[in-house]
């Protein structure tokens, strides 16, 4: 119940349109980042995954992340209690009805685009939610405008795009599709400042910045790998070395998972045709062993111990 | 004539209504969780009734504009209209080195905030936001800045600077600049009230201890040295940080903790002071309840808390040549004889005489040094918001 309203005095302050919760579909390692992050800055969040006990899984995985952080001295536990009375989680579209944002991070590590499961939960989110809510996709080589088309009010449809690490990095990737209008995005962007990030503004088009850029890196990282130039981890050093990135090519790639790099490369190249998108042998040869990174404790570092990593699992070299 | 004053915070706004210049308080309360599920507006009238009304408070120029509403309701309202309202005055936190006193906000001054919010990224914002929501809903009603640093501008050179390159003061401003100004200012005025002397003419030492805790040597009306620096961290220990530390301790720390600049942040903010050395909480009841249990972190925490106080005394005696006056005020000051007694032992050497009585006095005005004392020990309850409201009613009388 609302008792203040009768006291407003009528002189039109209504903040233009509100942002208290946002609801993320499919929750898995980016979906929980989101979630504790937007937690973290006072919205509700509401998840929707594929049933009650994986949604309690989930509960707990980002318990773990945040019990993690306070061991960090990232933030206290009174905080963690705080974060954790924000996020719930769901099986039901209908209970995402009061979200203001609708973010859609299912798993891009399948083969192919799901672009027509996108689609359908894009109906589904679109049947529940209320006329202005934002609906979107946390989307790196696919286009929004062809998740839009199916929505009876594409224009509240915008791609946003947490890049990694999500909870370190200052930016987000914005998409505007061909029928976004201009109070979606500022809405967006609006989001995107509640988080303490900036939003670049993108136009569309498949791998966003980041993404575009960070795949013939870490492609190159391959080939100088393969031409047993240097190793894994003075690869690593020297661009973090030389470039400032938080992580190196290797690590990152770890981090992000190789099978969804895998699959980020095989869209890049299947738009752009172009072979510094073609995926290096080397990616696909963990991909087939199930080395998939950080995930799966195996990537191009080992992290069977404590999740730091201790060994490179791959080494080329030419000449002895 | 009616003054409203506002300490706005991230997700709340703290108010009072003041007639003044008689100084009752007319209606006060806060508005909470701004931006948030579950936002309400909490007050009570002149006759101590409590309310509470909840309802969606999505930014702070709302929140007022309720707060606003409610003032001129009939049913739990004072005010007749909003005319009646003569002036706004606001508790602002960083002040930077442009303002040495509290002064009537224009647009010079909001440019001169918006700069300095670079120093205080958490606590300006707010202050600001509360100032542009006046702003937009009472635009003929003037509005007062009153600042946390302000009292403490007159620290000379030597006691302000840091030892660092010269040239970092220089680009980025990198000083001690001090914070609950308002606080020392009014108790050690107030103690000279008291005492029947003259303000300008004392050396005193005012110690505001509660969650967060500074210590401040006050020469002839004017901050000579205060224990807070550039941020709140620095100085006594506090609820949960640190006070002073080796600058080294901490680059160790960060070093072996791979604690990046954020989380060392909250490392020294959130979880160090009496609550990380203690284990136990950040508040003083909870810590003296586990040390009487026999808890020998408790124990030591209490002790560190009042020797960082007592240094602080001992240091600024001897900075300001002598003491004559020494207060003490905020929630701890105010009320924790335990530690009082703990600060004050063995300063008969310094002309500290305690009457064993008058030192478990809580929540007043007390003079709890002997008559005979040569330092005059006082107890001086803090009043920030009545400070913010005749500075309010006088810069705005005079214009």
């Amino acid at each position: 119940m609302n008792q203040l309203a009768q006291f407003g005095l009528g002189k039109a302050i209504k903040p233009k349109g509100s942002l208290q919760t946002v609801g993320i579909i499919g929750c898995g390692s980016v979906g929980q980042v989101i979630a504790r992050l937007v937690a973290q800055f006072g919205m509700d969040v509401i998840f929707l995954d594929v049933s009650e006990e994986r949604n309690q899984e989930i509960i707990n995985e980002i318990q773990e992340q945040l019990d993690d952080v306070i061991a960090h001295w990232g933030i206290t536990p009174s905080e963690k209690k705080v974060i954790m009375a924000h996020i719930s989680g769901t099986t039901r579209f209908e209970d995402l009805k009061d979200c203001d944002v609708v973010i859609e991070t299912i798993s891009s590590r399948q083969k192919g685009t799901l672009l027509s499961l996108r689609q359908e939960l894009f109906q589904k989110v679109e049947a529940v939610v209320s006329e202005d809510a934002i609906i979107s996709s946390d989307l790196s080589t696919l286009i929004i405008s062809d998740l839009a088309r199916v929505l009876k009010h594409p224009e509240r449809a915008i791609g946003v795009h947490f890049i990694e690490p999500i909870d370190k990095t200052n930016i987000v990737e914005v998409v505007k599709g061909r029928e976004t209008n201009e109070a979606s995005y500022e809405k967006v962007v609006r989001f995107a400042r509640m988080l303490n990030k900036k939003a670049i503004l993108i136009n569309e088009s498949p791998g966003n910045v980041s993404t575009r850029i960070l795949i013939p890196l870490i492609n190159e990282a391959c080939e100088i790998l393969m031409e047993g130039v240097a190793s894994i981890a003075d690869i690593d050093e020297t661009m973090k070395e030389t470039t400032g990135y938080i992580y190196g090519p290797f690590e990152l790639a770890d981090k992000i998972g190789l099978d969804k790099i895998l699959k980020y490369m095989d869209n890049l190249y299947q738009e752009y045709g172009d072979r510094k998108y073609k995926a290096s042998p080397i990616i696909k040869r963990l991909v087939r062993a199930n080395y998939l990174g950080l995930q799966t404790k195996k990537g191009f570092y080992n992290y069977e111990v404590e999740g730091q990593p201790t060994s490179n699992t791959v080494s080329c070299t030419i000449i002895k | 004539m009616k003054i409203i004053v506002l300490n706005c915070g991230s997700s709340s706004i703290k108010y009072q209504l003041f007639d003044m210049p008689s100084k009752e308080v007319l209606f006060k309360g806060i508005v909470e969780k701004i931006g948030l599920r579950g936002s309400f507006i909490k007050f009570q009238k002149d006759d101590g009734e409590e309310f509470k009304l909840e309802g969606d408070i999505l930014d702070h120029e709302q929140g007022i504009e309720y707060l606003l509403g409610i003032l001129t309701d009939k049913q739990y309202g004072c005010l007749e209209n909003l005319n009646e309202i003569h002036a706004v005055g606001h508790r602002v936190v960083h002040g930077a080195e442009e303002f040495s006193g509290s002064v009537l906000i224009d647009e010079k001054v909001i440019n001169a905030l918006e700069h300095a919010t670079e120093l205080a990224p958490l606590h300006n914002p707010p202050n600001l936001k509360g100032i542009f929501a006046m702003q937009s809903l009472l635009p003929h009603v003037p509005q007062v800045g009153v600042f946390d640093t302000a009292f403490h501008q007159t620290m000379p050179e030597h006691t302000y600077l840091y030892g660092i390159p010269y040239v970092l003061y220089e680009k980025y401003k990198v000083r001690r600049y001090g914070f609950h100004g308002t606080s020392h200012k009014y108790v050690s005025a107030r103690a000279c009230e008291i005492l029947g002397v003259d303000l300008n003419k004392q050396k005193i030492i005012s110690c505001h201890l509660g969650n967060g805790a500074s210590v401040t040597a006050i020469k002839d009306g004017k901050s000579y040295d205060t224990s807070m620096g550039m941020t709140p961290t620095e100085g006594l220990i506090m609820g949960t940080r640190t006070g002073d530390i080796d600058p080294g301790a901490l680059l160790f720390i960060a070093d072996k903790e791979k604690t990046s600049v954020s989380y060392t942040s909250t490392l020294i903010n959130k979880f160090s002071g009496m609550l990380g050395v203690s284990g136990i909480s950040s508040d003083m009841r909870n810590i003296e309840e586990a040390a009487a249990q026999g808890n020998h972190r408790a124990e030591v925490a209490l002790k560190m808390f009042a020797y960082r106080v007592k240094k602080y005394i001992g240091s600024y005696a001897a900075a300001l040549g002598g003491v004559d006056i020494l207060i003490f005020t905020g929630g701890i000051g105010e009320n924790d004889t335990e530690t009082r007694k703990k600060v004050l032992s063995n300063m008969e050497y310094m002309g500290i005489e305690i009457d064993q009585e008058k030192i478990s006095t809580r929540g007043k005005e007390m003079i709890i040094s002997t008559p005979n004392s040569k330092v005059k020990v006082l107890i001086v309850p803090t009043d920030e918001e009545l400070i913010i409201a005749q500075d309010t009613y006088s810069i705005t009388s005079n214009n």
